[in-house]
Parts: structure tokens; C-alpha cells; sequence
């Protein structure tokens, strides 16, 4: 059988790098006084001020997680934690300086705004550079914008909510966050507003030895429903770089929330990233989320189940490469009755790449006449990589329906004859089962990010067959 | 009162999901071990050795290092096991707890040489009222070819403590099988761990459990496989009632090399009161492409069509209940051809469900 063996794939796009053309950069490390510049630097009001002084001293207590990935290369010490990119909040893609134009632009952005998206954001290292909305949304009274901004301009909704539904001590790199965070988008739709094209928030990390702690909070009221799409991607240095952002959805009674990721993170970074939807009564939220990029992930949305009939979904795929370690999963807690979860994760691991699901499901004493159901596959495409499944299902009471099934294997050689019979190389047979293995969630996602994931998933599949 | 931290997971997850380990608080651990007098051998035969002899424990696993070390200084009952050719009748060990033999270290060291063929029962029993305290190793080394049958039962008391550790190497077509009966003990704990090394090895494991009152079962299961189509199946079937609570962890661990390998784990608990707890961790974790690897697990009341179904036979509720669980479990029952020993099984699950 004819094999290729293609080491580095073309990820040119992603790897553009522009010059580290900063406004500020602040001094590596984490100390009282590094916390105190940002504060400055972003004219913090003193809740904030005191806030990120309070989570730095949570983050000295804690300790790095004792499971998963190994991640001790990361030295904060290495790591500035607060790069302000030359330029200002915009709303025209004309007024953003010529390299984060064209950076924006060769990923695709601005174009994907025209097309299909009611409002769009676009973070540069530690700030928003553009953010814009549709104006028939403004007069609906949604709300999309940068963090700051809503700091500024609606401080009682993000006081209100602002790191409540994931608490500085979940665990060290939260704290690490409520810290340092910079940028990110805040959302809010009002009661019975229907968005009904997607809103997309995509965060570039330009600056080498350096981090992003975006933080997004999204508001969806009773009744009202939103579709928003998170993208992510840097250029490769040789050093780490780390992302540490934090999700927190707030999604009220009989309201829907989609929440869907293209994460594509260079393979020097550390994705540590935490996401959490508080969910109220027969409301739902569906996660859809593919995860290619980064040197290590450690990523597990959390679905809180709180109000009942509340239903939440997630469709995800991991694939790693060579060096790659990816433990990513979900976390659904059910705290009412009649309340569901439906889990569909898929992985695929090649080239040396290791892929970990890790899950809890937790139907708790309340949620009577709960369901759940888990269903996990993975694939390896080669016999230097590594697939596990490390899931947990704590189930607290009787009147449940609760099944979990996972399975491992290779791509079956029966399948790749059949194809290979009917005259398709045995790389394009190969590609073309991969491609619907991953079928499931490239259907959730719009048709223009379906499109970009079949694109990573060849780009990906290039460097490996053989 | 000691308190003790057992059975580690090969590969710990978030320490919030409370299943890397079990934590036993407020435990009666014995002072002083006494002699152990009380056991008894039936069909002892010249195929099959059986030696008072202690031997050196070193476990991959095991329940923890104070267990294992206890094992090691302060055994009890030590029997060295060689099975030398095929065994016909069931060779069964049983450790009959009494008043004056109510604590057992045991240290059983089970050796199959090439193309034997046995059973071997070991039966822990108690009365029900009875405080016991069983902490025992089991080690089988299962050479090329050999067929081996180990069923465990537990019948202790509700009020003992029953932690065992076994540790099993499997050599190239060797078919090893053990069937677990876990029912006795306010806390019972066993560590499983075999060692599939050889090619076309095949292991098989099959527990039942019931979980009544404030019982804390916590099953660690580890199986390595390492030979070239070697095979693993895992099915546990447990039922829960009362405030009872199940730990359930189950690795099947694909090692580079074992192509072609298959391992598949199934785990189903059954929830008879709305106050019982069920976790499990059902882990594969795979390092070779070439394999076939599933779990599945789990969990909720018994149907309520089929209780429809019976109680439309003229059964009641709690009759119509066992006869359900019953048929969940009969087919792991089905391992057990001794008949004796089978009687006693279905009768303490009945007296468990009532």
C-alpha cells in the first residue's frame, strides 16, 4: 500500500506572526504589585481592584492540580500576564492598525462577519480591538460588547454576576484568572429576545511568553435565546504561552444557549481554560466544541442543572498531534428533577498525540426523574499515540436513567478495504472515515466553521497516514 | 478508631469527584492478631498442593500499604497452592469466622502450572450477628495453558470489616476466571489487578454485589493487557438499598503491543431506595491502535414495566423486585455449578433483599 509521511502540516494561516508591536507589556510573573499595574493600567474601579487582589491571594493557596497533564513547565515567572496591543477599541475594521487587520482578515473574520454573523468581537493579545453588532439587535436591547466596557457602562449586571457561577477557588488557574483577566465579551440578551444568526467572539494571541485571560459572560434571559461562536488561535514560539480564560453563562428560565468553540491554539500553548452554564428552569444549553489546538488542554465545561426540566447537550471532538496532550470532557450536575444530559464526545489520537476524556456526570438526591446518557468513541490512528477515557458517573438517587458507554478502537481495515475497493487511495479512504467519525459535530457547527474543521481535520490527517 | 486511605486508582482524576481513593474513618481495626483455627479443605486432593507456608508479597497494587504490610507480618493463614495436572471436583477453602476465630489475615499464593485445569472455592463466613475483621492477598500465577476457576464468596456479617487484594499474572493462552460474590461487611473493599502477559491470555471477572444499611462496597478493577490478542471481560451487577453506597472502578489498560486485544467492562447497579449512592469511574485507557476496547455502566430503579409485568402475576412489590435482580444476576449465579454453595448464595440474596 502506497503511505506518505508528511512531519509538518501547513498551518500558515494560524502561524502568521506579526511583530510583538505592544502598547504596554507588563513585567513577567505574578506578584501583589503586577496585579496592582493591571489594575492601573485598565483604570480598574476599586471593586475590581480589590477583587483581583483577593484572587491572587487565593491562587498562592492553592496547589496545581495532582491529575492530568504534567505541567510543570509552566513558570509564571516566564509569563506576562498583560500585553496591550497599539491600538484602541474599534468599531470599523478600517481604524484597526494595518497587522491586526490583516491578521483578522487572513483568518477569516471580517469576512465571516459579512456572511453570517449578527455581531462580532476580535481580542488581540490582552484587549478588544473591534467589537460590532447589528443595530436591530441594539434596538432589541442586546448587549454585545467587551468586558471593560461593561464594567464601565453596566456595573450592576456584571457585579451581579461577574465570577459567581465559577468561584475564584474552583481551582488554581481560575483564581489565576480572576487575577489577571483582561478582555473577553459580555453578552446580554433580554427576556423573550430571539438572536437568531450567531454572535462570534474570536481571540488571537500574538505576543510570545505571554497570556490571555479573556473573560466572557453571557447573560440569556427568560424566554430569550442566543447562538455565540468562540474562536481562538496563535502563532507557534518556541516558548510556552498560556490561556487561562473563564466562561460563565448564565441562562435563565425557558431561555436556549448554543455555545460553540473552534479552538485551534498553537502547539507551544497551555489551554487551561474554565467554562460553566448556571441553568434555569426548562431552559438549555448545548456545548459544541472542537479542541485541535494547543501543546496541553484541560478543559471541561460544567453544566449546572438548577432549574427543573433544564436540558443540556455536548457534542465534542478532541484531535491530537504529535506532542499534543488534550484532556478535555464535560461536567454535568444535576440539582433538579426531570432534568437531562446528553454527551457525545469523540477523539482521535496520531503522530505521538494523546487524547484524555475526562467527565463527571452527577445526578444529585433533588433531581428525581433525571436522564442521562454518555456516549464516548475514540480513535487512534497510529500505535505511538494514546487514547483514555477517565469518566465519572455519581449517581445519588433511584428514579434515574442513567447509561454511559464508551468505545476504542482503530479505523477498521474491513472499511478501509471496502473504500479502497471502490478505486480511493487508501489516505483518501482513510481521511473520508475520519471525516464522518467527526460527521456528528461538524453538523452542529454553521456551515462556514464545519467547513474550517474538515480543513484542520485533512490539514491534520496529511501529516499522519502511513 | 483508625481511619484508613485505600484503593488508589492507577490514574487519579479531579480530587471534587471524591473516587481516586476510599477514605474509611472511625474503623475498629484489631490490636492483636489472634489465631485463625477454623478453616476448612474439602477435596484436597494429590493434584492439587496445599501448603501452610508463608511467601513474600509484592503487589503492583494492592489496597494500600498498610494492608499489604499487615498481610506480610501478621498473617494468619498462609496456604502456598500448586495445582500440578487437572483438577476434577472443586477445591474449596472455607474460612468459618466464630467467636474465637473472628479475625483473618490470609495470605493465599496460588500457582497453576502449564495445562492444569482446577476450581477453587474460597468461602468467608460469618454469622450475622458476628464483628469480624478479614484483610487478605490472594496471588495467582496462571503458566501457559492452564484453566483456572476462582470463585469468591463473602458471606460475613454486616458489622465486619472485609478488605482483600488480588494480583494475577496470566501467561499465553491461559484462561483465567473468577466469579466475586460480595455481599458481607460494613465496609468492603477489594483491590483486582491482573497482569495479561501472555498472548491469546483471556481473563474474566464476574461480581455480584448488595449494598443494605450504611454498607460501603468499593471495587477497584485493573486489568493489563499486554499479549498480543489477549482478552479482558469485566461484568459486575450489583444492587443498592437502604443508604448503602457502591464505588465502582474499573481500568482496562491497553499496553503497547497487545494487538489485536480485546477488553470490554459492563457494569449495572441497580438503585432500590432513593437514598442509595452509586459511583463509578469505568476507565480504558489505550496506548495500541490495533484493539478493541468498551465499557459500558449503568444505573437507576428496576424497570417498571417489567415490575408491571410480574406484579401481574400475582407477585408483590418487594417479590416482584428480587425476582428482577435475580435475573440480573443469574447469569454470573450460572458460574457456580456447586450446588451447596449456590443455595447459600440465592438464600443470603434473598435475605439481603427482604
Amino acid at each position: 500500500m502506497s503511505k506518505t509521511k508528511i512531519e509538518e502540516f501547513d498551518r500558515s494561516i494560524y502561524n502568521l506572526k506579526n511583530k510583538d508591536n505592544y502598547d504596554y507589556k507588563i513585567q513577567k510573573g505574578i506578584t501583589k504589585e503586577i496585579i496592582e499595574e493591571i489594575s492601573n493600567q485598565k483604570n480598574d474601579p476599586d471593586w475590581m481592584r480589590d477583587f483581583r487582589l483577593e484572587a491572587l491571594e487565593v491562587y498562592n493557596k492553592l496547589e496545581l492540580p495532582t491529575w492530568g497533564p504534567d505541567l510543570s513547565e509552566l513558570n509564571m515567572d516566564e509569563i506576562a500576564t498583560y500585553v496591550r496591543p497599539k491600538t484602541k477599541l474599534n468599531n470599523s475594521w478600517d481604524d484597526v492598525p494595518e497587522d491586526i487587520k490583516n491578521t483578522f482578515y487572513k483568518l477569516g473574520i471580517p469576512e465571516a462577519e459579512k456572511k453570517s454573523l449578527a455581531g462580532v468581537g476580535a481580542q488581540y493579545d490582552s484587549e478588544v480591538v473591534y467589537h460590532s453588532m447589528k443595530d436591530d439587535l441594539k434596538k432589541q436591547g442586546v448587549i454585545y460588547t467587551d468586558m471593560e466596557t461593561a464594567i464601565r457602562e453596566y456595573p450592576d449586571i456584571v457585579k451581579k454576576y461577574f465570577m459567581k457561577c465559577v468561584p475564584v477557588n474552583d481551582h488554581k488557574f481560575v483564581a489565576l484568572h480572576g487575577a489577571v483577566w483582561s478582555g473577553g465579551s459580555f453578552v446580554y440578551v433580554p427576556k423573550n429576545v430571539k438572536v437568531d444568526i450567531p454572535l462570534q467572539s474570536y481571540f488571537r494571541l500574538n505576543s510570545p511568553e505571554s497570556g490571555q485571560f479573556e473573560h466572557t459572560l453571557i447573560i440569556v434571559e427568560e424566554g430569550a435565546s442566543l447562538h455565540f461562536i468562540e474562536g481562538c488561535s496563535a502563532p507557534k514560539y518556541s516558548k510556552i504561552n498560556l490561556h487561562a480564560g473563564c466562561v460563565e453563562l448564565i441562562v435563565k428560565d425557558n431561555a436556549y444557549l448554543r455555545y460553540s468553540t473552534i479552538e485551534n491554539w498553537s502547539k507551544n500553548m497551555l489551554n487551561l481554560n474554565t467554562k460553566k452554564a448556571m441553568i434555569g428552569k426548562n431552559a438549555q444549553v448545548d456545548w459544541v466544541t472542537g479542541s485541535f489546538g494547543s501543546k496541553i488542554s484541560m478543559l471541561y465545561p460544567l453544566s449546572q442543572l438548577n432549574g427543573e426540566g433544564a436540558k443540556t447537550e455536548y457534542t465534542g471532538i478532541s484531535f491530537a498531534g504529535k506532542g499534543q496532550n488534550l484532556d478535555t470532557g464535560f461536567k454535568a450536575i444535576h440539582n433538579a428533577p426531570n432534568t437531562s444530559s446528553v454527551v457525545n464526545a469523540k477523539s482521535i489520537s496520531k503522530n505521538g498525540g494523546k487524547c484524555t476524556y475526562r467527565s463527571l456526570i452527577k445526578i444529585s438526591p433533588k433531581a428525581k426523574n433525571s436522564k442521562s446518557s454518555v456516549s464516548c468513541e475514540s480513535l487512534m490512528l497510529d500505535d505511538i499515540s494514546v487514547s483514555d477515557t477517565i469518566p465519572v458517573n455519581d449517581i445519588q438517587t433511584d428514579e434515574v436513567e442513567f447509561s454511559h458507554e464508551a468505545k476504542i478502537g482503530k479505523i477498521s481495515d474491513k472499511t478501509i478495504f471496502y473504500l479502497m475497493s471502490r478505486g480511493l487511495s487508501e489516505e483518501d479512504a482513510k481521511a473520508m472515515i475520519v471525516r464522518g467519525f467527526a460527521y456528528p459535530i461538524s453538523k452542529e457547527l454553521p456551515v462556514e466553521y464545519a467547513v474550517e474543521m474538515n480543513n484542520l481535520i485533512n490539514i491534520e490527517l496529511q501529516g499522519t497516514i502511513g | 478508631m483508625s481511619s484508613l486511605s485505600l484503593n488508589e486508582t492507577p490514574v487519579r482524576t479531579s480530587k471534587s469527584f471524591n473516587i481516586n481513593n476510599i477514605k474509611l474513618t472511625n474503623l475498629e481495626l484489631p490490636k492483636v492478631i489472634q489465631e485463625f483455627n477454623n478453616t476448612q479443605i474439602v477435596n484436597a486432593s494429590s493434584k492439587i498442593i496445599i501448603e501452610e507456608k508463608r511467601t513474600p508479597i509484592s503487589l503492583k497494587y494492592g489496597l494500600g500499604e498498610e494492608q499489604t504490610k499487615q498481610v506480610q507480618t501478621e498473617a494468619n493463614q498462609n496456604y502456598k497452592i500448586a495445582i500440578d495436572s487437572k483438577v476434577n471436583k472443586d477445591t474449596e477453602i472455607n474460612f468459618n469466622f466464630d467467636n474465637n476465630n473472628n479475625t483473618l489475615i490470609d495470605n493465599i499464593d496460588i500457582l497453576a502450572n502449564e495445562q492444569t485445569n482446577a476450581t477453587i472455592i474460597l468461602k468467608y463466613e460469618s454469622s450475622k450477628e458476628l464483628e469480624c475483621y478479614h484483610n487478605g492477598v490472594l496471588k495467582l500465577y496462571a503458566k501457559k495453558n492452564s484453566r483456572i476457576n476462582i470463585i469468591i464468596v463473602n458471606l460475613l456479617s454486616d458489622i465486619s470489616n472485609n478488605f482483600i487484594a488480588i494480583e494475577n499474572t496470566i501467561e499465553e493462552n491461559a484462561n483465567v476466571k473468577y466469579t466475586i460474590i460480595d455481599f458481607g461487611g460494613q465496609n468492603t473493599v477489594t483491590n483486582y489487578y491482573s497482569n495479561i502477559i501472555g498472548d491469546f491470555a483471556d481473563n474474566t471477572l464476574n461480581t455480584i454485589y448488595i449494598g443494605k444499611d450504611r454498607q460501603i462496597i468499593d471495587l477497584n478493577y485493573i486489568a493489563e493487557l499486554k499479549g498480543e490478542k489477549s482478552n479482558i471481560n469485566i461484568e459486575v451487577q450489583g444492587a443498592l438499598k437502604d443508604k448503602a453506597k457502591k464505588n465502582f472502578k474499573g481500568t482496562i489498560d491497553f499496553k503497547k503491543g497487545c494487538k489485536k486485544a480485546k477488553g470490554e467492562e459492563n457494569e449495572n447497579c441497580m438503585l432500590l431506595s432513593e437514598t442509595a449512592k452509586s459511583i463509578a469511574l469505568p476507565m480504558l485507557l489505550c496506548s495500541e491502535e490495533d484493539v478493541e476496547g468498551s465499557h459500558s455502566s449503568s444505573a437507576g430503579k428496576v424497570g417498571d414495566k417489567e415490575l408491571f409485568y410480574i406484579m401481574s402475576r400475582g407477585f408483590e412489590l418487594k417479590e416482584a423486585q428480587k425476582l428482577l435482580v435475580r435475573a440480573n444476576f443469574n447469569k454470573i449465579l450460572e458460574n457456580i455449578k456447586n450446588e451447596e454453595l449456590k443455595q447459600k448464595v440465592l438464600d443470603e440474596i434473598n435475605w439481603r433483599l427482604d
